[in-house]
């Protein structure tokens, strides 16, 4: 489980390789958080290596979204795979995020 | 002294001399002590008694004395006299004589020394006894570390002691038991500390002999004076040695150096000291530990008391409902109200998270939703103000919860519900057709528009109602793949005939075959119902 964040233009992209879960979910939402702080407005999170996310981590992202959003800037999340986007929609979640296919579109979006 | 005795009878016999040994056993200067003679008079004086390859000749009146030095450890002399003039005979069987003496000498002086030194042992032994009897029976190690020091201290003669421990919180040595220095204050040492030797000993795990003469270290001047050891309390795990304190001993007694031998007597006890701490923590932690299942065992059970009975809304309703925690205490659960004109409440929820705070927004949100149910006809008007109730408390901790409430409305055949971002709840007709009520919105806390509520036929003779949380559906087998949706409605579908807690019992069966023995991580909830 590890999270890489890289720059490419004026967005901070996000990489959530494993899982997003309980137990790292403070460590994703200190990270971007920093990034805020700093000024960064834009952000992605690249869910391309991600199998799993826990209703905790749900709750981070939600709360990330709400952070950025406070301070002019927005979230989008990109390459959710078919469990996550069902969980999404389900939970009806897919109405609170911009969520992109490919991080090519996701980029291009913004 | 009786073997010396006859060989200096023999002397005499052979000489017609007395002859006396006096020994020094303390300092130059200090009485002479009387070994064996064939008569005894009173100690020679100091001015008589001549150094080692000199003799001294003395004239008294009794008559001429021989006063001749032995070698040896310790300083004795062999007086010889009053002998005749002639000194031929005398100096001849002194020849004789004087080595057989030193010899004897030398060997009492062994023997005593191995008395001396078995009877240290013997008083090492009894320390290391008391001090297990003292250990063994406290579990507080503040409460015998005074009295192990006392013991310590008496055995290698020493004025001052202290027995400092590492405590955590300041990362200092603190004393919790010292001997002598009365009068002069003491305070913890910090373990980067640059000249106390107790921090030195505490960093590098290595005992020290400190002479006199060394840099006294302020903050060590009431348990130092003069030379001092200082020994680590050291805990040896699988992975090394942890160090737990120091032992530190000082003024000795005698005056005189620490030895080897003190320093590995205090190391046994030092270790003794070690093997305590740890028990005392051990004993603690697992104290913790178990009022913390206690704790937790009572939150579970007042949380399960929360949870109503199924019979509560019996007989218009026929309902199978169960949480289980997948910790003593989770975030899901359900509610049965009954309502105005024959109608029937039921709800799911799921609190994101575990643990504690999960438990009390559930409490929270329960009792709220109990409330609310009885205030408004509309589901999704109940949820929202049921969000409203509870917002503060999301917004704060940062969690959300997923709601699902509907009412059968019997007499009307209807069944009205709003969803707050539950995932899992369906209808199952009596022709076992599966209609997925699905969510008009995300969880509550993370969004703050009103749902709407939506509504659907309800067939008193057969459908059933059937909720669940991702506890099920996110289940694993050992290849840790998810167990899904799917199966459960197929197994649901397939029993839809029989009673609710019947079909609860097959989906259990299902969950059980298929997680077999993988750790379930997640709450799980299930609740069927038949009205």
């Amino acid at each position: 489980m590890s999270f890489t964040i890289r720059k490419q233009g004026e967005i901070v992209v996000v990489d959530v390789e494993g899982q997003l879960i309980v137990g790292n979910r403070q460590e994703l939402k200190q990270k971007v958080l920093d990034e805020l702080e700093r000024g960064e407005k834009k952000f992605l999170i690249d869910f391309a290596q991600t199998g799993y996310i826990d209703s905790s981590g749900l709750g981070v992202l939600v709360s990330l979204s709400k952070k950025i959003r406070e301070q002019g800037g927005e979230l989008r999340l990109a390459n959710l795979n078919d469990d996550l986007r069902t969980l999404f929609e389900l939970t009806k979640l897919d109405t609170l995020f911009q969520i992109s296919d490919t991080r090519e579109r996701a980029l291009s979006s913004f | 002294m009786s073997d010396l005795r006859e060989v200096l009878a023999a002397f005499r016999d052979a000489t017609e001399c007395d002859a006396a040994v006096w020994r020094r056993e303390g300092a130059p200067g200090s009485p002479l002590k009387f070994v064996a003679g064939t008569a005894q008079r009173p100690a020679p004086p100091n001015e008589w008694l001549p150094s080692i390859g000199d003799e001294h000749d003395q004239e008294t009146a009794l008559g001429r004395l021989i006063i001749i030095p032995l070698g040896g450890q310790r300083p004795a002399w062999i007086i010889v006299g009053p002998c005749p003039a002639d000194r031929t005979e005398v100096d001849r069987y002194l020849k004789f004589v004087r080595p057989v003496v030193v010899q004897y000498l030398q060997n009492t002086m062994e023997v005593e020394h191995a008395a001396n030194e078995l009877a240290e042992r013997y008083e090492e032994i009894n320390l290391l006894y008391s001090i297990s009897e003292i250990l063994g029976r406290t579990v507080s190690l503040e409460h015998g570390a005074a009295t192990i020091l006392k013991e310590v201290s008496e055995t290698v003669g020493a004025h001052r002691g202290s027995i400092l421990i590492h405590d955590h919180t300041t990362e200092s040595l603190q004393v919790i038991a010292r001997i002598g220095g009365e009068g002069i204050p003491t305070s913890p040492i910090a373990l980067d500390d640059g000249c106390s030797v107790g921090a030195h000993v505490f960093r590098t795990l290595r005992s020290v002999i400190v002479d006199t003469g060394e840099m006294v270290c302020e903050a060590e001047r009431a348990y130092r004076h003069g030379a001092m050891l200082t020994v680590p309390i050291l805990w040896t795990a699988q992975h090394g040695s942890e160090p737990l304190g120091v032992v530190n001993l000082s003024d000795r007694r005698s005056g005189q150096a620490f030895t080897a031998g003190d320093l590995k007597l205090v190391t046994a006890i030092a270790s003794q000291i070690g093997a305590a701490i740890q028990n005392a923590r051990l004993v603690r932690q697992s104290l913790d530990q178990q009022r913390l299942q206690q704790e937790m065992q009572l939150a579970h059970d007042l949380q399960m008391k929360l949870l109503p009975d199924a019979a509560h809304v019996a007989p218009e309703a026929v309902v199978f409902a169960r949480v289980v925690p997948a910790e003593d205490v989770g975030g899901d659960f359900y509610n049965l109200y009954r309502l105005p004109g024959n109608r029937i409440g039921v709800m799911i929820g799921d609190v994101s998270g575990h643990g504690y705070e999960a438990a009390l927004i559930m409490a929270l949100t329960m009792s709220a939703s109990a409330i609310h149910a009885q205030g408004t006809d509309d589901p999704a008007e109940m949820l929202r103000r049921l969000y409203m109730s509870v917002k503060e408390e999301l917004t704060t901790t940062e969690m959300f919860v997923s709601a699902f409430y509907a009412v059968v409305d019997r007499e009307a055949g209807r069944l009205r519900f709003g969803n707050m971002g539950h995932p899992h709840a369906f209808v199952i007709s009596k022709d076992g057709d599966v209609t997925r009520l699905e969510a008009g919105g995300p969880p509550l806390g993370m969004a703050d528009e009103a749902p709407r509520s939506e509504s659907l036929a309800w067939n008193v003779d057969g459908d059933i109602l059937l909720l669940l949380t991702d506890g099920i559906t996110d289940a694993r087998n050992g290849d840790g793949v998810r167990l899904d949706e799917e199966p459960v409605l197929a197994c649901v579908r397939e029993h839809r005939h029989e009673t609710p807690s019947e079909i609860a019992a097959r989906v259990f069966a299902l969950l059980d075959e298929y997680t077999a023995d993988v750790p379930r991580l997640d709450d799980l909830t299930l609740v069927i119902l038949k009205s």
